[in-house]
């Protein structure tokens, strides 16, 4: 429309970023700051899918029929799409091993504010 | 024209998600800008890649945290 | 193609998830667990040097067969020449890197499975996992499968410090990972920057595309990407800001522990340091960040450690300081300084474990590592008194050990690259440290026992005294003769100093 696409997505992008960052840094409840870092984790990955948008182009499948040309001409870079598959799932994994520790230390502590877990 | 829709809705979920005081508000609303970033990857011309972003953005991950409020506190203090 | 170079990261993988299943029989574990470990050394004594394809993908240009069918679009340009699949590339210096990685872990260990009443599964599974992890960090040669690795070292971290049951671990690990989770995502976007400017993800063709014009290399997007990269850097390796996180993870694990993830810091600095050089050598400032950040851990870490009463602490914050020897090294950026250097890291990884293994003694003895209740500890175990004073003196930098011959390389180069000053302020530092070493020496060993100190197990498991003797033997090995080091380490550091790589 008025703004690119691309554009646009990688401003959503930053924006996700520093909402994250700011939630993880400055919120003192423990699961909102993981929250926030899950939301840094999506900002990231959406910043890696719109690096391989092309304006107008098809998806990068392949099918018969096709000439082989104007595919590689028109098709989006499938690269960063294999990367943020594995990235994904690294996210996943780190916020459920972060979630377990944090269900651990309220048994022992019995409370999840971060200045008095971990303000020591 | 949907495009835009949809940031604008990542972007306002994400804040709604962070300013609840009630813990399990806030891990169901992670689910909100999850989807919709699903459904922005397949306008970004990716489809395999939203159906993962799908299933671990609005599905697993709200699970997780709906689990962590439930074993600690359901309130923030 | 050498499938020797991919078993160098699959052998500990999979040893890692057998000892997972090992629960209850503890002579079986024991037994099966150093039979493995001895892999871990051997593996890249036979695996000869050259480039490891996944997939078998070789470029195109080592391929007629596939590339006589193409149309001169694709062959006549750069296209011929970029790698289409993930490459490992093994040469000299990562044979040394390996090898020194995998003696380090062998004897870690070796040690904690004689270190708690019953050795467990799980400890192990981290320690491989670690190994594994940081094995494939320096040898691949793609920039996305390093952050990958980057933070499975990091989750195995995590798990070493949870393992140990130490009072404030989880605290201590979920900070860690909390750190971990702002840094690597910033790592990935320095990443996902590259990818945008250049459209690869394989190092060598980035730095082909930006030394053959392909892209402007002033891109100020470039600039950014240089600077998260030196973010996610200085996380996983433990400098500053990161410097008090990483020197409490030390002192929350376990002594073996401890000393196998110091290890993991320094080869991790020195693999991304590497890449760093490689891709932004021609950026004007980049040596000057790579200087000031190294010489701010070097002050801050020793400066650091004089506070301290607790040991392990004390010692994690002089490895930080160690490490910043090491970044001066390389960002002197002449051939001379990469080596030494390089040395410098393979002598600090192994003086460090041995502190810890050290150290660890007197922890498993007492169950104390407050230097301000130990004391008199000289009379019940002289033998290992002795080898931690020879370690301390490696690391201060007394001749004939190791860290002499290194440190008087990073001097020597310091003042032939014309900066005197750095080879002035690393002889001060090299003197702060080796009165803080004999302060903490005095303090546990020297002076009389303090009366409340109870001893709770009376003999030292001689799996310490065994790998404290070989770790020993190879520092004064590479002392007496430091050509077989830097030999290994030359090739490396000419064609980094030379730009051609």
């Amino acid at each position: 429309m008025i703004i690119d696409v691309q554009l646009a997505s990688l401003f959503t992008a930053v924006a996700l970023i520093v909402i994250g960052i700011f939630a993880a840094v400055f919120l003192d409840n423990l699961i909102k700051k993981v929250i926030g870092l899950a939301f840094i984790g999506d900002g990231v990955n959406l910043f890696l899918i719109s690096m391989g948008y092309k304006a107008g182009g098809i998806v990068y499948i392949y099918l018969p029929g096709m000439a082989a040309d104007w595919f590689a001409q028109n098709a989006a870079y499938p690269l960063p799409f294999a990367l943020v598959l594995t990235s994904i799932v690294i996210g996943a994994s780190t916020m459920a091993v972060m979630l377990g520790i944090i269900i651990v230390l309220y048994k022992k502590r019995g409370s999840i504010s971060a200045s008095k877990i971990l303000g020591e | 024209m949907i495009v835009y829709i949809l940031m604008i809705v990542t972007i306002l979920g994400a804040v709604l998600a962070l300013m609840q005081r009630d813990l399990l508000k806030a891990a169901i609303l992670t689910g909100v800008p999850g989807a919709s970033i699903a459904f922005l990857y397949q306008y970004l011309l990716a489809p395999d890649v939203a159906l993962t972003q799908a299933i671990v953005g609005s599905a697993i991950i709200p699970v997780f945290f709906a689990l962590a409020v439930y074993k600690t506190r359901r309130v923030e203090e | 193609m050498n499938l020797l170079i991919a078993l160098m990261v699959i052998v500990p993988i999979l040893c890692a998830l057998f000892l997972n299943l090992l629960h209850k029989r503890d002579r079986t574990i024991k037994v099966v667990t150093v039979l493995l470990a001895l892999a871990l050394p051997a593996l890249p004594l036979l695996a000869n040097y050259g480039l490891h394809y996944f997939g078998g993908y070789a470029p195109l240009v080592e391929n007629p067969t596939l590339s006589a069918n193409l149309p001169s679009m694709i062959t006549g340009t750069a296209l011929n020449t970029f790698h289409p699949a993930i490459t490992y590339s093994f040469q000299s210096a990562q044979q040394l890197f390996v090898f020194i990685l995998g003696l380090v872990a062998l004897l870690a260990i070796f040690v904690s499975l004689f270190e708690t009443r019953r050795p467990s599964g799980v400890y192990a599974y981290m320690m491989f996992m670690g190994v594994a992890a940081v094995t494939a960090v320096i040898l691949t040669d793609d920039i996305f499968n390093l952050y990958v690795f980057f933070e499975i070292a990091a989750l195995a971290t995590v798990g070493i410090v949870l393992v140990s049951n130490i009072k404030g671990n989880y605290e201590t690990a979920l900070k860690y990972m909390i750190m971990g989770s702002i840094a690597a995502p910033l790592l990935l976007l320095g990443i996902a920057l590259l990818l945008g400017v250049t459209g690869n993800v394989n190092i060598t063709d980035i730095i082909y595309s930006l030394k053959n014009g392909l892209v402007d290399p002033q891109n100020p997007v470039l600039l950014m990407a240089c600077g998260l990269i030196i973010f996610g850097w200085l996380y996983g390796s433990g400098l500053p800001p990161f410097h008090t996180i990483k020197s409490a993870i030390y002192s929350k694990a376990l002594p073996s522990g401890a000393a196998l993830i110091q290890t993991f810091s320094v080869f991790i600095f020195v693999a991304l340091g590497i890449i760093i050089l490689r891709i932004f050598s021609y950026l004007p400032f980049s040596q000057w960040v790579i200087l000031g950040v190294s010489l701010l851990a070097m002050i801050l870490g020793i400066t650091m450690a004089i506070l301290q009463t607790d040991l392990k602490r004390m010692i994690g914050f002089l490895a930080v300081g160690e490490l910043g020897y090491i970044g001066i090294g390389l960002g002197l950026s002449t051939a001379y300084g990469i080596t030494a250097g390089l040395f410098q890291a393979v002598n600090e990884a192994m003086i460090t474990a041995l502190l810890f293994l050290g150290f660890g003694v007197v922890l498993y003895q007492t169950g104390v590592s407050d230097t301000r209740k130990l004391g008199g500890m000289m009379v019940k175990n002289p033998l290992v008194a002795l080898m931690v004073l020879l370690a301390g003196f490696a690391m201060a930098g007394v001749p004939p050990l190791n860290a002499f011959q290194s440190k008087l390389m990073l001097i020597q180069g310091s003042i032939k690259a014309g900066l005197p000053e750095l080879g002035v302020i690393m002889i001060l530092l090299s003197i702060v440290t080796f009165m803080t070493f004999m302060k903490a020496f005095h303090a546990v060993y020297l002076r009389p026992q303090p009366v409340d100190l109870e001893i709770k197990n009376e003999k030292i498991p001689k799996a310490t005294l065994i790998a404290m003797l070989v770790l020993l033997g190879v520092c004064l090995i590479f002392g007496l003769f430091p050509q077989i080091a830097t030999s290994y380490l030359q090739p490396l550091a000419t064609s980094l100093a030379g730009g051609m790589l």
